[in-house]
């Protein structure tokens, strides 16, 4: 009995090798080469955030947009009016409500701002930037891909467990966020490349 | 040697000895500003001098790196800053980075009830909830969502975020790689605060060092190391000093013994030479210790620079002794000259020890205790030990050269007059320009030192150091609550846009009655669980779901109130502590402003409110032109004693003329030649003139004096013109110097023993 049962795990075994050599595996290298491809491009995202916390899950709306090298804007329509955008290493919060701070920026931005690169060095291919902020595994092919990311700085993953990026070729399609807090957003993108 | 000299010679050694070992065991050294304070100090004057000595402030270390790519600075930031805390030379270091700041968190997380200056009864009222709920809920949807949400359940209110409203800095660095940067991510940034106190030069050395290890053990890729606060400009004076010094005293030293071997050819001569001035130096400074607690450094540094004159004592006799003449019998030529040239001096110099004003007192008992002394070892003990004068006649014939330049310098006459008068001339045209008072013009800083300050300064948005509000109190506590009040209404003024921030001590320790306040307006636990189980039926957050917050409250209600203990080690320590200072009339709780626009306004509002406004740099400055005034005021005094000693001895006011004109002609082109350079005097100018002074004389006495035949007055010329270049050798070394206060004596010194030759030739030889 326990001979067959090897046997057949051997067997199931080499037919999934077999499976996954037919589908060519997909490398962070590839993924990075492809994404890097794109010049700029435009989204607009619905942004929901899941908490124990709250009565029902709140929603947010606006637009992405991504300009080679190292520029990208987050504009927030609603519920509330903000602009969030980085540009080379600048980032910069503007909200009509903030004519007064909200956060401490030196002591609490590592959080804030390792969100936003995520997004930024995926969506402009730069593994070296994304390896040295987090353990990156990506999964799935080419058409319909997968990439965790696991933040490395102790500032980080007191906010951040996790962030998952889903996409297809050149494409962003969704950024889930896993908070230390067990919080998660789901980040949906509906995405024009050029 | 003779019985009676060989007594006298033990007698001197044994006395100088006891000064030695008396000294060694007793002195102490001090570099503390608050003996130069005049006795009319202001509160303000001595609030800017304790901080100056030995405040919070004063302790910084500002640090940057640059020169490498912002990944690599922003490591080695990381491992510097890990290194320093390790190294236990610091009370607090800082770099930026979240991490290091968990401690200041959690300090101000569990005191956030005590210090958000939103809490009150309505807070905690069912509308003052559910408006502080809508609040959180909108930031819960924007970028802060991550940050507000990790203490959601427990802080509901935001009381938190309240708090670090306050304590972040407007202009503060920005934060790349997760540690503080410049703006344009050139240089990472780091502050640490020594223990050791800024003016003790030696420790602060050793900060440097410790600084400078542990930056080379990070072993960057490429990149350098910038420093700046009040310690490392203390700790790199000493070193440049002990450099510079050296250097040129040694190459001073060398010049002089070339100039004094090349007239005596004698060994001998030369070592016993420097008897006088050493025993000056070792008089003065034990009398100085004798009359007072404490040695001034400033003392020390200018008095050495008025005992210069006691290098030309001997000088005087061994020039006007002839080859194998017993120095007996050349003192008794030339004593009556020598012992004015000492006396005069002396007188000068007694006027100062009399001040009230414990700096310029010190310095003037110095200079009549070393003037005597070099006067009385020159008169007694060079004779014991080197009775006869040695060297032979033939090798004074190359000095011949000297009578030439000390005759033909007579048809200097009229152009030497003419100069004086365009010196006097310039004098009266720049007599509103004539001083510089600037504090910061005596720092023996460097310009490029104090611009890196000034960088680092503000690419820190560390607040400026000029202007500061004081607000006093009985204790503690009462200068907690004027700081409260003082906050009031600075916030006021801020609005108006007088100034963009301020910093007080009681953001980051509230009085005991503003905190005990916020704790009474804390509501009971199931008050506040019923309240907010109203609030939260209409609102998108789930009931139950701040049970944290009910618990953290209902602590905060029964905990005891914040305190520096709970401080200790933080960044906020430091703080309190910079900006809550001890004197011995209370407590001064200060205000560091960020941004001044309008000064004026500012100042008038304080006095209306019953605080303080302090412009330190005028405060600085009214300090510098007190201390010039009173010893100018000295001087003039000494001055006229001097005169008065000179007519009473020469026998008449003609004789006395003579020789007190030459040198006063001598200073006034000495600080015309100054101000034509584009200089303006200082502190520094006026003790080097007082040593222009004392040579001055003693050269118009030697020309001024009757001689028996031309073989002595050639001497005695000689004599002068011998003192004249050594002078100008040791000082002109000085000028050499990178320091700015040696290089000012340096010239002027130099310069001054040049036209005192030339003034004393043109203006005190008697026409044959």
């Amino acid at each position: 009995m326990r001979i067959l049962t090897e046997a057949a795990a051997t067997v199931l075994a080499a037919g999934l090798v077999s499976v996954a050599a037919a589908a060519p595996s997909l490398d962070a290298a590839r993924l990075m080469q492809t994404l890097a491809t794109v010049r700029s491009a435009s989204a607009s995202f619905v942004e929901t955030r899941y908490s124990a916390l709250l009565k029902s899950p709140l929603l947010s709306r606006g637009t992405l947009s991504y300009r080679r090298p190292d520029r990208l804007e987050k504009m927030v329509v609603s519920p509330h009016k903000e602009r969030i955008a980085i540009d080379g290493n600048r980032l910069a919060i503007d909200s009509p409500a903030a004519g007064r701070r909200e956060i401490d920026v030196g002591a609490g931005s590592s959080g804030v701002a390792a969100l936003i690169e995520a997004v930024r060095a995926t969506r402009a291919g730069d593994l070296e930037k994304l390896e040295s902020d987090f353990d990156v595994v990506v999964s799935g092919t080419l058409d319909d891909w997968q990439m965790r990311l696991r933040p490395r700085a102790a500032d980080v993953d007191q906010y951040v467990v996790a962030i998952s990026v889903w996409g297809s070729g050149a494409r962003l399609r969704r950024v889930e966020v896993w908070e230390a807090s067990g919080d998660r957003t789901v980040m949906e993108i509906d995405e024009a490349t050029d | 040697m003779t019985r009676g000299a060989r007594l006298l010679v033990a007698a001197w050694l044994l006395s100088l000895g006891a000064c030695g070992v008396w000294l060694y065991r007793s002195l102490t050294l001090t570099t503390d500003l608050s003996a130069f304070l005049p006795p009319s100090a202001t509160p303000a004057q001595r609030i800017l001098l304790g901080q100056l000595r030995d405040g919070a402030a004063s302790r910084l270390v500002l640090i940057g790196l640059e020169g490498a790519p912002e990944d690599v600075l922003a490591r080695a930031s990381g491992e510097l800053a890990r290194r320093l805390r390790a190294s236990g030379q610091f009370a607090y270091v800082s770099n930026g980075a979240a991490g290091a700041n968990r401690k200041e968190q959690a300090v101000l997380f569990e005191h956030r009830y005590l210090l958000s200056p939103t809490v009150g009864p309505e807070r905690f009222s069912v509308q003052g909830l559910e408006a502080a709920l809508a609040e959180t809920y909108r930031l819960l949807g924007t970028s802060a969502g991550l940050l507000v949400r990790a203490t959601l359940p427990e802080d509901p209110t935001g009381e938190m975020a309240q708090v670090l409203r306050r304590l972040a800095p407007d202009g503060g660095p920005d934060t790349r790689h997760g540690v503080w940067f410049s703006r344009e991510g050139r240089r990472a940034l780091l502050v640490a605060q020594s223990r050791a106190p800024a003016f003790d030069a030696d420790a602060q050395r050793r900060v440097v060092q410790a600084i400078e290890e542990a930056y080379a053990a990070t072993r960057p890729v490429a990149g350098r190391l910038l420093l700046s606060g009040p310690g490392v400009f203390a700790a790199n004076i000493r070193a440049t000093v002990d450099t510079d010094v050296w250097r040129l005293s040694l190459l001073g030293a060398a010049l002089v013994l070339a100039i004094l071997w090349a007239a005596y050819r004698s060994a001998p001569i030369l070592a016993v030479s420097f008897i006088p001035v050493a025993t000056g130096l070792v008089v003065g400074v034990t009398a100085v210790a004798l009359g007072f607690d404490k040695l001034q450094g400033i003392t020390l540094g200018f008095g050495v620079t008025l005992l210069g004159e006691a290098v030309d004592y001997p000088t005087y006799l061994f020039m006007q002794a002839r080859p194998g003449e017993s120095l007996g019998d050349a003192l008794a030529r030339i004593a009556p000259t020598l012992r004015l040239a000492v006396l005069t001096t002396v007188l000068g110099a007694l006027a100062m020890a009399l001040s009230s004003f414990a700096g310029l007192a010190q310095l003037g008992v110095f200079t009549v205790a070393g003037v005597a002394a070099a006067g009385l070892a020159t008169r007694w003990i060079v004779p014991a030990m080197l009775p006869v004068r040695p060297g032979s006649p033939p090798a004074e014939r190359g000095l011949a050269w000297l009578d030439r330049f000390a005759g033909a310098a007579r048809r200097v006459r009229w152009p030497a007059t003419a100069l004086l008068l365009g010196a006097l001339a310039l004098i009266a045209w720049r007599h509103d320009r004539l001083w510089d008072d600037d504090l910061s013009s005596l720092t023996p800083v460097s310009a490029s030192a104090k611009q890196l300050d000034r960088d680092l300064r503000a690419e820190l948005g560390a607040p400026s150091l000029r202007y500061l509000l004081v607000a006093r109190g009985a204790s503690r506590e009462a200068a907690l609550q004027a700081s409260e009040s003082m906050a009031a209404w600075l916030a006021g003024a801020v609005r108006r846009g007088w100034l963009s921030g301020f910093d007080v001590p009681s953001t980051y320790l509230p009085s005991q009655r503003t905190q005990e306040a916020r704790r009474a307006a804390l509501p009971e636990r199931d008050v506040l669980a019923a309240r907010l189980d109203s609030a939260l039926r209409n609102s998108p957050f789930r009931a139950g779901a701040f049970a944290p917050f009910l618990d953290d409250v209902a602590r905060a209600r029964s905990a005891p109130l914040l305190d520096m203990r709970d401080l200790d080690g933080t960044a906020l320590a430091f703080k309190v502590d910079s900006l809550l200072v001890r004197d011995e009339d209370g407590w001064n709780a200060l205000a560091m402003l960020r941004v001044v626009n309008a000064p004026a306004e500012l100042a008038k509002e304080a006095s209306a409110r019953g605080d303080e406004f302090i412009d330190l740099k005028a405060e600085s400055n009214a300090l510098v032109v007190t201390y010039k005034n009173q010893a100018l005021r000295y001087i003039a005094l000494g001055l006229a004693c001097i005169g008065a000693l000179l007519a009473f001895a020469l026998g008449s006011l003609r004789r006395a003329a003579r020789v007190v004109a030459p040198t006063l002609a001598a200073v006034a082109i000495d600080v015309a030649l100054l101000l034509l350079v584009g200089k303006r005097l200082s502190l520094f100018n006026l003790v080097a003139l007082l040593l222009v002074v004392g040579v001055g004389l003693n050269y118009a006495l030697f020309f001024a004096r009757r001689h028996a035949d031309d073989e002595e007055k050639r001497r005695a010329q000689r004599s002068v013109v011998v003192c004249a270049g050594t002078t100008l050798s040791a000082f002109g070394c000085l000028a050499l110097s990178r320091i700015p206060v040696l290089h000012e004596i340096g010239m002027t010194v130099a310069l001054g023993a040049v036209l005192s030759l030339l003034c004393a030739v043109a203006f005190a030889d008697r026409p044959e």
